[in-house]
């Protein structure tokens, strides 16, 4: 659990987006490289792809291959108030925007104390904020509960969202203190000797600089909140309904249809987020190598 | 260096301090602080109730005559009469905490109580989803936590054990359920009604729908249903793999093993009293013995038993041949969503079948008790119950007695036919079984997992 | 003289502030873990240990953790949290490494290939789950298939993936999200790392083998272990995945735990907290070893 002040990486990273290690790929590597693509599509896309057919099945039994008859009854009951999914999308994007947002404030300055700086207790320091995603979060949970019920924050989307920002804290801090060691203090000094102010030199140099890092390390806080579900529950009691609690009781049931259609509600808006932040996924070698430093 | 390291390992001394102390505060039971946080988040609807409420019961005190003159009497904590309680209820919003997990049932609701509530009497229906484990967990959580108003709960959709758990932890607001106005149509001189799984109701709670359990199977593979205990053994002997029930404590699967009770005692007699050690140990091992027997011809060879709404999944999809339920046309309203294929049936055992009522019930802490009631009135009126029991719409059995409803209701009423899969009401009504009581359900289920699930 | 003073009072507050600089930035992110964490966690040692004032309890005891360390369930219980979490995170580190090898290379359709490898990562637990149940239940549609095919009969002829003590699709769900995860982690540090390191030893004239045990292995191995812990704490603690797709008996701890946690008799409480606080121990003392063992082996 060591983030290192590292000296920047440069540009040289950039430009070894892909490389390629086998010049001349034997037969043998050629059919791995196949079957490996091939299974990445078969496991993606077959559980999508039956997300999508059985939303439009009516009735769908074994042992048909495809549905015996259609019907957009599900799509019908997602769109109706009383499946509250309309009422579920509405409070899980409410509290996610609210987790980033958290995450940012209280983050961002940790993550720049861990990255660009040495000072004595910082492993200490990386261990506390760590501990939320090494130790099984469940009694926390529990006790977090308890003192909630007395808090009144139970069933508010503070509550929910604070509980949410507890695994958001060490990830976000994950990712953003890598992004920080990675582009160094020497450009911001230099901006500083030339007389630019801390906002401009934070508005000029900083920001650009962890932009690109910092929409990546929000997209997986937004997503850490938008998955949970014991929180959700235990903290939101089932009057604050988000997605996964309206999708969970249909999960366990015969309704695949419905189940199916709500997924595809549920996945959505995730991955509309993945595609703004996929190329930085793949290029910002500093964010994703983020989480191998802990 | 050794100062900025002091200074933060005061600053993590400092917050975990806090910490402590924030937690153990509210350990302390301190009803002053809790108290003064309810008062401060009290909701505008939950304060406009309690001065209705307070206003009341001075003049409830003062003359009762004069608040029986002034409209309907009814007898609640807090209310002398009928519009007193649909004035209170006026514009406010129920919480109706109930499980959530069938489509139908949830867009019933809204539509049919949800709308109509809002358009008579200008009340806001929230219906919460959620398992009754976890509300009734809230009930108690928030009175460890001293919330003793503006509660979360206004009604609740409970039974049995959740209900005899929270009226005996005094828990529930009321009474006040036979004193609904439509009160008149419900039967509370039976004793099936009046008590719930042997617990006196003692109007602490109202009914809701009337349950009856029946097997369901698959008419393409099971050629004649087998209604009695020996042929369903001899069923599973020459099918394995076909059958199974499911796990407690799901209750359709503690059912299941009530009916086996019955039936190694050779009735339900020896059940309806008190809890009896003795008597419990007469029957049981023949019951665990059944059980074990059947056990390697289950579904995954009894190596696991199911959840119970995962049941219909495995019989829409011949995993397994039978499934049961508590609701006599859940297999029609299966077929007609699309869930089952149209071969499935229902059955009842020879020796009968048992039959409950579902119930709502209001928490002591409840912000509006006032709107609940209205609610709870609205759902035993002869215009609802002839909804509810349209199999074409709910395709429920009915809690209150249709022979008191008005004449044309009741010509409404016998005008319906039943659902493709449904048995006709007179041989549920002909085979149906009382519930013991629900200490002898808390022995059977602990045993099921000692001598069964655990063997 | 005053302007000594003077300039000394600056000198001294600038210290300060660079002092108290550090520990500001990181008190609101120290602090919400501490006390929100932190916070739970006493709460729920104190339940443990028999201090519930709610119901009446006020004895401190070891009695909870005492009745559910000698009970034999618990152990069974705390043995199949163990191998479904082992088992996914050992699978998703091997099958993570092998595609990020594939996919580090440059060849028509790679971008896309990736971009499909990317996906699961956002998509939801309960959405993977929920996939994944419609194709291996043993009516699922894999099941048709084989029916289709005259491969089966019955759907009792296909292999049992849901509801069975292996926990096949518990696993599977965990490796369906995490994979990616993993592979994209080991992506970035093969792209931070470069060729370089490659070409050198194929110049002195290290196979394919050798380059991948003595070069890349060695490379990606931090980031394999912190990918690792992580996916082990995740897992080992996961309530919803094991709830949904797992046996009713024996269930995982954290389903175990929550069971009791929620049943309408508080007076098992103490118990739910002292099973979850066994949990968090015995993932700490494992993560801790695993670290430990690591290091050792690196070196």
């Amino acid at each position: 659990m060591t983030v290192d002040t590292k000296e920047p990486a440069g540009p040289a990273a950039e430009s070894q987006e892909y490389v390629d290690v086998t010049e001349r790929p034997t037969v043998t590597a050629k059919w791995v490289r196949r079957l490996a693509v091939a299974s990445i599509a078969v496991a993606v896309g077959l559980p999508m792809l039956s997300l999508v057919v059985w939303s439009f099945a009516f009735r769908w039994n074994f042992p048909n291959l495809l549905p015996s008859e259609w019907g957009t009854q599900a799509w019908a009951y997602v769109a109706d108030d009383s499946s509250r999914v309309v009422e579920g999308l509405w409070n899980s994007t409410k509290v996610a925007v609210l987790v980033t947002l958290l995450a940012i404030i209280v983050g961002l300055p940790a993550s720049r104390a861990l990255g660009q700086h040495e000072f004595k207790g910082k492993s200490a320091v990386e261990w506390v904020l760590m501990m939320p995603i090494i130790v099984p979060a469940l009694v926390a949970t529990m006790g977090i509960h308890q003192i909630f019920i007395r808090l009144r924050l139970t069933e508010t989307l503070f509550g929910v969202a604070l509980v949410h920002l507890i695994p958001a804290i060490p990830y976000f801090v994950l990712v953003m203190a890598s992004v920080f060691a990675n582009y160094g203090t020497a450009l911001e000094e230099t901006a500083r000797t030339l007389g630019a102010n801390k906002f401009r030199v934070f508005r000029y140099v900083t920001f650009p600089a962890i932009s690109s890092g910092l929409l990546v390390a929000s997209m997986f806080t937004f997503l850490i909140s938008w998955g949970q579900y014991v929180t959700t529950l235990l903290i939101g009691g089932g009057t604050f309904v988000t997605l996964p609690l309206v999708l969970f009781p249909f999960l366990s049931g015969a309704n695949h249809a419905t189940a199916a259609a709500i997924s595809l509600v549920f996945v959505a808006p995730a991955i509309i987020v993945l595609v703004f932040t996929s190329r930085q996924l793949g290029r910002e070698s500093s964010v994703m190598g983020g989480f191998g430093r802990i | 260096m050794r100062n900025l390291k002091g200074t933060a390992w005061r600053w993590l001394l400092a917050l975990l301090a806090f910490a402590l102390i924030a937690a153990a505060c509210g350990d302390d039971d301190d009803a002053e602080t809790t108290e003064t946080t309810a008062a401060a988040t009290e909701t505008t609807a939950a304060a406009a109730t309690e001065t209705t409420a307070a206003a009341t019961e001075t003049t409830a005190a003062a003359t009762e005559t004069t608040a029986a003159a002034a409209g309907t009497p009814f007898d609640a904590p807090g209310f002398g009469t009928w519009e007193e309680v649909l004035a209170a209820a006026d514009g406010t919003t129920v919480n109706w905490f109930m499980w959530g997990g069938s489509d139908v049932i949830n867009a019933n609701v809204d539509n049919d109580i949800g709308d109509v509530i809002k358009e008579q009497f200008n009340i806001t229906l929230n219906r919460v989803p959620a398992d009754a484990a976890d509300f009734v967990n809230k009930v108690l959580d928030e009175s460890a936590a001293g919330v003793t108003e503006g509660g979360t709960i206004d009604l609740m959709w409970i039974n049995g054990e959740n209900f005899a758990t929270l009226k005996n932890a005094d828990l529930l607001y009321g009474p006040w359920s036979e004193s609904l106005p439509n009160a008149i149509y419900v039967p509370w001189d039976d004793p099936a009604l009046a008590n719930d799984f042997g617990e006196p109701v003692e109007g602490l709670e109202s009914p809701w729908g009337h349950a009856q359990f029946v097997m369901e199977y698959n008419t393409d593979f099971v050629a004649e249903a087998p209604t009695t205990f020996e042929a369903l053994q001899a069923w599973i002997k020459e099918n394995p793999g076909t059958f199974t029930y499911p796990a407690i404590p799901d209750f359709v699967g503690s059912v299941f093993i009530r009916h086996l009770f019955y039936w190694a005692a050779g009735g339900p007699e020896p059940f309806l009293g008190e809890f009896d050690q003795a008597t419990f140990d007469q029957y049981a091992p023949a019951v665990w013995e059944y059980l074990n027997d059947i056990e390697p011809d289950l579904w995954r060879g009894g190596g696991t038993y199911p959840e119970g709404p995962a049941m219909a999944d495995l019989l829409a999809n011949q995993e397994v041949y039978f499934n049961m339920s508590y609701d006599p046309s859940r297999a029609s309203t299966n077929i007609a969503s699309g869930t089952y294929p149209e071969s499935i049936r229902t059955f009842v055992f020879d020796t009968g079948t048992l039959s409950n009522n579902n119930y709502v019930a209001v928490p002591f802490n409840a912000a509006n008790p006032a709107g609940a009631m209205v609610l709870a009135n609205y759902i035993i009126s002869p215009e609802f119950q002839l909804v509810m029991s349209d199999p074409d719409q709910w395709g429920w059995l009915v809690p209150t007695d249709p022979t008191t409803w008005p004449e044309e209701a009741q010509a409404t009423f016998s005008s319906y036919g039943t659902g493709v899969a449904t048995l006709p009401a007179d041989v549920l009504n002909s085979h149906a079984l009382p519930e013991p009581q629900g200490e002898w359900v808390t022995a059977m289920e602990a045993g099921w997992i000692e001598n069964v699930l655990e063997k | 003289m005053a302007r000594t003073t003077e300039l000394t009072d600056l000198a001294e507050r600038e210290s300060l502030r660079s002092r108290l600089k550090i520990p500001l930035m990181l008190a609101p992110a120290v602090g919400i873990v501490v006390l929100l964490f932190g916070g739970g966690i006493l709460v729920g040692l104190g339940q443990s240990l028999g201090y519930f004032p709610a119901i009446g309890l006020n004895e401190f005891t070891f009695e909870y953790y005492g009745s559910v360390l000698t009970d034999s369930n618990f152990l069974r219980s705390l043995w199949l949290t163990f191998r479904i979490a082992a088992t996914a995170t050992v699978l998703s580190s091997v099958l993570a490494v092998g595609f990020a090898l594939v996919l580090r290379q440059k060849f028509a359709g790679s971008r896309l290939a990736t971009f499909l490898f990317q996906i699961p990562l956002p998509v939801p637990h309960l959405v993977a789950a929920s996939g994944i149940i419609l194709l291996v239940t043993q009516s699922g549609l894999t099941a048709r298939l084989a029916y289709a095919l005259g491969i089966i009969d019955v759907p009792g002829d296909f292999p049992a993936m849901v509801f069975d003590e292996a926990g096949i699709a518990i696993i599977l769900t965990f490796l369906w999200k995490e994979v990616p995860f993993v592979g994209l982690v080991v992506l970035a540090v093969l792209q931070s790392v470069g060729p370089q390191y490659e070409e050198q030893a194929r110049t002195l004239g290290a196979n394919g083998r050798q380059r991948f045990f003595n070069v890349l292995l060695p490379l990606i191995m931090p980031g394999i272990m912190s990918t690792s812990i992580i996916i082990f704490a995740f897992t080992f603690a996961n309530y919803e995945i094991p709830l949904l797709l797992g046996t009713r008996f024996p269930s995982t701890l954290p389903v175990v735990a929550y069971r009791l946690y929620q049943d309408p008799d508080l007076a098992l409480r103490p118990e739910a907290m002292a099973i979850s606080i066994v949990l968090a121990i015995v993932a700490l003392l494992l993560l801790i070893a695993y670290r430990r063992l690591a290091r050792y082996a690196v070196r």
